[in-house]
C-alpha cells in the first residue's frame, strides 16, 4: 500500500481528504499518510524508520497514534489519511505506547553512549529522554554480536573502506538497506538472519563501497553505522555548522560543514536537504571531498623561481614579480600575448574579477575556463552552445515519464541526476532509456539500454529519427522535411552503422513519441567529442521531430561546480552576444583583439606568440586531453603564474606559484547546472598564507595602480550579468547531419578508450582526500568480462595500455556491466598520466592492451 | 614586707594560674604539623587534583566521551579521542588546565565510566604556567595498584553488557 501512496502524492493529487489531528482540522491530498499529514502541519510525531524520500515500512513502530474507532494504536507512517479520521498524537495511550516501544528497542541496545559517535545527535538518545522510562525492567544479559577472535570490547566490523558497523547498536529500522536499494540501486548491504540475531551486514564477500555509501551513515538513527571520517574525532556539540555547497559536482548539492573554530578544521560534511536539487542525498565525492581543505599538503606560501629553483617568497615579492614580467611582456609584444585559464570550480566573484582583469587591465581577450575540453566551440552561436544554454530543472526529472540519457555515464558525471533518475523510475514509474557507447550502471532500471558503436553518436540519433518516420510515429511536413535532410540515409543502414538494432531504434522512437513529459540529458560523451557539433545537430533534429522541448527539457549538462557561472559571466574567449554587450555597457569598453581559447592559446605558445600565462585553480597538464601538447606549450612560455591548492604538474614548471583558498575558506556564490545561484559560506580561516582567487586578482590589479571596483560594485555587476537570460533557442529548422567517417585508425590499435572520472572522484583535487583515496587511490583499467576473458586478464592483473603516442601500466578491474569492447580509465590520479595516451585530433582514442608479467 | 609578700604570691601563684592554659598545652600533642615534612590527611570527599582511574588489567577507564569537558563550568578540560590498536575509543590527548579549574567536581559527577576523580592533592605551585597543564600520562594512576575500590562497580557494568568476566 505504501508504494501506491507515494506514487499518488508525488504525481497528480487532485482529490483531498480532511481529517482532524489533535483537534486541528487538516486537509491533505488523498493518499497522504497520517504521519505526513501531521508533519506537514507542524505536529511532531517521533520516528526512527521513516524517511521522507523512502517508502514506508513501519519497522520501528515509534510513530504510534491513536485513531478513533480503531481498536489499537496505529503506525501513522503506514496508515493512509481518510476523510473524517480523528487522530490523537498526544493521548495517554499513545504516550504509553511510545514508552513501551522505547523500552523494547533498548532491550538489546547497549548503553555505550560515551563511546558512541552518535552521542549528542542520536535519535534514540533524544527519544529516550523524551518518551522513555528512567530505568529498565529487564535485568538480563543483552544479546551481543561478537566476532570470533576479537579482543575488542567494541564489536565493530569494518564493512567498507569508510564504513564501520556496530551490530549491537542497530535497532533494525532498515533505513540503510532501503536507501541503498530504493534510492541508490545498490545491493551491497542487506539484512541477514532472523529473530533476535537479525543483523545488518554487507553482502557476503562484498564491501559497502558504492558511490553513495556515506548517506547510509548519515541516515542511521543510532550509532550502528559510523564512518572513519567522523569516528572518534570530535563530539558533535563542540562543532559549529556552516552551510556550503559541493565544489565537485555541477548540481550544487547543498551541504553543511561541521567545523571547530580553535583547530580551524572541518570535521565532516552532511546534507542540507534541498528538494529542488539533492533530495538530501550526497554522493561520496561531495561528502568526503572537504578533506582537501585541511590537507597538510596544501601550498603554504608563494613560491618564485630563482635560478631554476622555486624558493619561498612573500606575497609582495611574488606580486611585484608578476607585475614586472607581465608589463615587460606587454611592452615588448603587446598585451594580447598574455593569456589566462581559470578553473570552473571558482566562485562567481573570482571568475568575474579574472575576466575583468584580463579585459580591462591587460586588454586581452585570451581568457578561458575549460582546460579539459577536447575541442572548444569556435563561436558562441553553435548548436552545441545553444544546447548547453537550455534551461534544465533537476527536480523535473522526478515526474518525467521518460528519462532519456544520451552519451553519458550519469553515475560518474552527475551523481545527483543519476539518483533523480532512479527515483523517477522507482517511485513514479518513469521509463528510463540510456543510449551510450558502453553499458552503464543504470542498466537495472533502464527500460532499454541501447549500446551504440563507439564514434557513431550522431548515427544513433539519426536512427531514432528514421525509425519514427518509418513507423509513422510522426507524419506530415515535419517527417517529410527531416527525411529530406537525412535523405541518403535509410533505417537499416543507419542501424547497421550505429550498431543498435532496428527494433531497439523503433522502441526508442516510440518512447519519445509517446512520452508526455520528458527529460533528455546529454553528457560527456557528447560534450567531449570532437564531433560534438554534428552530434548536437542530430539532437536538435530529434528535438524538433518529437517536440521534446514542448513536453519537457532537453539539455547538455554542465560538468563543474561553476561552469554555469563561468558561461554567464563571460569567462570565455568569445562570450554570448548578450553577455558581451552587457560587459561593454558595464565596463564602458571591450577589447577588440582576437579571442583565443585554451587550445589556440597553447598553439600560440608553441609559436612563442603567447608569452605570459596566468592559471588559477586549473591544472591543464593533467586535465587537457593532450598532455605533451600542453607541456610543450607551457614550457615555452616566458612567464607562467599558477595559483592552486596543491603542488601539481602545472605549478612545478611555473615561475610564480601562489597558494589559493579552497571554496570552504571564503564566501562565494556558485551557479549550478540549472542556472541557480547559490551561496557557500566561509567555514574556516584561510589555511597558511593562501588567499581567495578574487583577492589575488585584486592584489595584482593594485600593482598596476588600477582597481576592479569595490566588493559591492563587483557583486552588483555580477548580478546584472546573472540576471541576463542567457538561454539561446535551439534551431527551429531541420539541419543536415554530415555523416562523419572515423579518421584512419592507426594499425593495431583497436580498443576504444574512454577517459572518465572515477565514481568517487572528480577533477584533479580529490585525490588529496584520504577518505576518497581509500575507495580508489590510483588509476585502473575498467574492462568488461568478455574482453578480459579474451585477453586472459584477471582482476588486479597489471595491463600495459598502449596508444600511438604513449603507454601506461595500470591494474585491471573487471566490471560486469560493461558488455562491449571498450575500456575506461579514470583521469583523477596524478600518479598515472592517462592523458598522455590521448591525441587531441582524434575522435576516438584507441589502444592495445597486453598483460604485464610481473 | 607586705609588698614583698604580694610579689611572691603573684609570681608563684597568680602567674602560673594566668599561664595555666599555656602550660597545659605544653604537655598536649600539638595541632600544627611540621608541614612540608608531614601532611594532614584530607577529608574523604575533599576535591583536589584530578586523577584518572584504570581497569584491573591496566587499561585506562577513560573513553574520551567528552562529558566532563561538557560539564566543566570553567572550560578547563580539553581532549581528543583516537582509536587504539583494539579498535576501542581512547583519549589521545586529555588535558586539564589546573589554573582554570575551580575544583567543583562536576567532571567527576558527569563521568559515565567512573574514570576521573578529584584526589586529595592540593599543592599547586610552580614557576611556569605551562606546568599546570596536566596531561593524561600525569593523571593516570600507577598500574599495578594495591587496592581497587572499583572492582565491584566494574563487575556490574561488565555483567550488564554481557561481557565475559575473564578480564576482571
Amino acid at each position: 500500500m505504501a508504494d501506491d501512496t507515494r506514487k499518488k502524492t508525488t504525481t497528480k493529487a487532485v482529490a483531498t481528504v480532511t481529517l482532524t489531528i489533535d483537534g486541528k482540522s487538516i486537509t491533505v491530498p488523498k493518499g497522504t499518510t497520517v504521519l505526513e499529514a501531521a508533519l506537514q502541519n507542524g505536529i511532531h510525531i517521533p520516528t526512527f524508520c521513516w524517511h521522507p524520500k523512502l517508502k514506508s515500512v513501519g519497522a520501528c513502530r515509534m510513530c504510534y497514534v491513536e485513531i478513533e474507532k480503531m481498536a489499537k494504536l496505529q503506525v501513522s507512517c503506514a496508515t493512509e489519511a481518510v476523510e473524517g479520521m480523528v487522530v490523537h498524537t498526544d493521548s495517554d495511550n499513545v504516550k504509553q505506547g511510545r514508552r513501551a516501544i522505547i523500552e523494547f528497542i533498548l532491550l538489546n541496545h547497549p548503553l555505550d553512549c560515551p563511546t558512541c559517535d552518535k552521542g549528542g545527535e542520536c535519535d534514540l538518545q533524544n527519544l529516550t529522554f523524551e518518551h522513555g522510562y528512567d530505568d529498565s525492567r529487564f535485568d538480563f544479559r543483552k544479546s551481543r554480536f561478537v566476532d570470533e577472535g576479537s579482543t575488542s570490547t567494541f564489536d565493530d566490523v569494518r564493512i567498507g573502506p569508510e564504513i564501520v558497523l556496530n551490530r549491537n547498536r542497530c535497532i533494525l529500522c532498515y533505513k540503510c538497506v532501503r536507501a541503498n536499494k530504493e534510492a541508490f540501486g545498490e545491493y551491497d548491504l542487506g539484512a541477514y538472519e532472523r529473530g533476535n540475531i537479525t543483523q545488518i551486514n554487507s553482502a557476503p564477500g562484498e564491501k559497502v563501497d558504492n558511490p553513495f555509501s556515506g548517506n547510509l551513515v548519515e541516515i542511521c538513527p543510532v550509532g550502528a553505522l559510523t564512518n572513519s571520517d567522523w569516528r572518534y574525532k570530535i563530539r558533535v556539540w563542540l562543532t559549529k555548522t556552516t552551510p556550503s555547497l559541493c565544489n565537485f559536482t555541477s548540481s550544487g548539492t547543498n551541504t553543511l560543514f561541521y567545523k571547530e573554530d580553535h583547530q580551524n578544521k572541518i570535521f565532516r560534511t552532511t546534507s542540507r536537504r534541498n528538494d529542488d536539487i539533492d533530495d538530501g542525498w550526497l554522493p561520496d565525492v561531495t561528502r568526503y571531498g572537504y578533506q582537501i581543505v585541511n590537507s597538510p599538503d596544501r601550498l603554504r606560501v608563494p613560491l618564485i623561481k630563482k635560478e631554476g629553483k622555486q624558493v619561498e617568497a612573500t606575497w609582495d615579492e611574488a606580486l611585484d614579480l608578476i607585475h614586472k614580467h607581465f608589463t615587460e611582456i606587454s611592452d615588448k609584444m603587446g598585451s594580447v600575448c598574455i593569456g589566462g585559464l581559470a578553473s570552473p570550480s571558482l566562485d562567481n566573484k573570482s571568475l568575474y574579477a579574472f575576466s575583468k582583469f584580463f579585459r580591462t587591465v591587460l586588454n586581452s581577450n585570451n581568457v578561458d575556463f575549460r582546460s579539459d575540453y577536447r575541442m572548444l566551440p569556435p563561436d558562441a552561436e553553435t548548436v552545441f552552445s545553444r544546447l548547453c544554454s537550455r534551461p534544465f530543472k533537476i527536480a523535473d526529472i522526478d515526474d518525467s515519464d521518460v528519462v532519456f540519457v544520451f552519451g553519458s555515464d550519469l553515475l560518474r558525471e552527475h551523481p545527483n541526476e543519476y539518483l533523480r533518475m532512479r527515483k523517477a523510475c522507482n517511485f513514479n514509474n518513469a521509463r528510463v532509456f540510456v543510449v551510450n557507447p558502453y553499458a552503464t550502471k543504470a542498466a537495472d532500471i533502464a527500460a532499454l539500454e541501447a549500446v551504440y558503436k563507439v564514434g557513431s553518436d550522431e548515427q544513433a540519433i539519426n536512427g531514432i529519427c528514421l525509425a519514427a518516420i518509418d513507423d509513422n510515429l510522426v507524419s506530415g511536413p515535419k517527417a517529410k522535411a527531416l527525411a529530406e535532410k537525412l535523405s541518403p540515409l535509410t533505417l537499416p543502414e543507419t542501424s547497421k552503422a550505429c550498431g543498435i538494432t532496428v527494433d531497439d531504434l523503433r522502441i526508442l522512437a516510440r518512447a519519445l513519441a509517446e512520452s508526455r513529459k520528458i527529460s533528455f540529458m546529454c553528457g560527456e560523451i557528447v560534450t567531449r567529442s570532437k564531433e560534438r557539433e554534428t552530434i548536437t545537430t542530430a539532437v536538435s533534429n530529434l528535438n524538433l521531430l518529437f517536440g521534446l522541448e514542448n513536453k519537457g527539457q532537453v539539455a547538455s549538462l554542465a560538468r563543474y561546480a561553476n561552469s554555469g557561472g563561468a558561461c554567464k559571466l563571460g569567462v570565455q574567449p568569445s562570450p554570448a552576444p548578450a553577455v558581451k554587450d552587457k560587459l561593454k555597457e558595464i565596463w564602458g569598453g571591450y577589447p577588440e583583439c582576437e579571442p583565443h581559447n585554451t587550445d589556440s592559446m597553447l598553439a600560440l605558445m608553441k609559436k612563442e606568440e603567447v608569452a605570459g600565462f596566468f592559471v588559477i585553480g586549473a591544472n591543464p597538464i593533467m586535465l587537457h586531453p593532450d598532455r605533451q601538447f600542453v607541456r610543450e606549450g607551457l614550457e615555452k612560455l616566458d612567464f607562467l603564474v599558477a595559483c592552486d591548492l596543491f603542488e601539481s604538474e602545472t605549478t612545478e614548471i611555473a615561475d610564480v606559484v601562489l597558494p589559493l583558498c579552497s571554496w570552504a575558506e571564503y564566501d562565494g556564490e556558485y551557479v549550478n547546472l540549472e542556472g541557480r545561484s547559490q551561496r557557500a559560506e566561509r567555514a574556516v580561516k584561510p589555511m597558511f598564507e593562501s588567499r581567495p582567487g578574487c583577492e589575488i586578482i585584486k592584489l595584482i590589479t593594485a600593482k598596476y595602480e588600477k582597481s576592479l571596483g569595490e566588493d559591492e560594485q563587483l557583486t552588483s555587476e555580477i548580478q546584472q550579468l546573472l540576471d541576463l537570460d542567457s538561454a539561446l533557442p535551439l534551431p527551429t529548422e531541420f539541419m543536415a547531419v554530415k555523416v562523419v567517417v572515423e579518421d584512419k585508425q592507426d594499425e593495431g590499435f583497436e580498443i576504444p578508450l574512454f577517459v572518465t572520472d572515477d565514481p568517487h572522484h572528480c577533477g584533479h583535487l580529490t585525490e588529496k582526500s584520504p577518505s576518497l583515496t581509500s575507495f580508489a587511490d590510483d588509476a585502473y583499467l575498467e574492462i568488461g568480462p568478455d574482453l578480459a576473458e579474451r585477453l586472459k586478464l584477471k582482476e588486479g592483473d597489471n595491463v600495459r595500455v598502449e596508444s600511438p603516442v604513449g603507454k601506461v601500466i595500470v591494474p585491471a578491474r573487471i566490471s560486469e556491466h560493461i558488455e562491449n569492447d571498450v575500456v575506461l580509465i579514470p583521469r583523477n590520479f596524478s600518479s598515472t598520466p592517462i592523458t598522455s595516451l590521448l591525441m587531441r585530433k582524434k575522435r576516438i582514442d584507441r589502444v592495445t592492451l597486453s598483460k604485464v608479467d610481473s | 614586707m607586705k609588698e614583698v609578700l604580694k610579689a611572691v604570691v603573684n609570681v608563684f601563684l597568680k602567674m602560673p594560674l594566668g599561664f595555666m592554659v599555656t602550660i597545659k598545652y605544653f604537655f598536649r600533642k600539638p595541632v600544627t604539623l611540621d608541614y612540608p615534612h608531614k601532611k594532614r590527611p584530607m577529608a574523604p570527599r575533599y576535591r583536589g587534583r584530578h586523577y584518572l582511574e584504570r581497569y584491573d588489567d591496566g587499561t585506562e577507564r577513560c573513553v574520551c566521551c567528552g562529558l566532563c569537558a561538557a560539564a566543566c563550568p570553567a572550560d578547563a578540560i580539553y581532549m581528543e579521542p583516537e582509536e587504539n590498536e583494539k579498535g576501542e575509543r581512547r583519549a589521545r590527548i586529555y588535558e586539564i588546565n589546573l589554573l582554570r579549574c575551580i575544583f567543583c567536581g562536576f567532571c567527576e559527577e558527569a563521568c559515565p565510566e567512573e574514570a576521573i576523580f578529584l584526589g586529595h592533592e592540593y599543592e599547586f605551585s610552580d614557576y611556569e604556567r605551562s606546568s599546570f597543564l596536566w596531561t593524561k600520562e600525569q593523571m593516570l594512576v600507577q598500574h599495578p595498584r594495591k587496592d581497587n575500590p572499583f572492582k565491584r562497580i566494574y563487575r556490574r557494568v561488565r555483567k550488564a553488557y554481557g561481557a565475559p568476566d575473564k578480564i576482571s
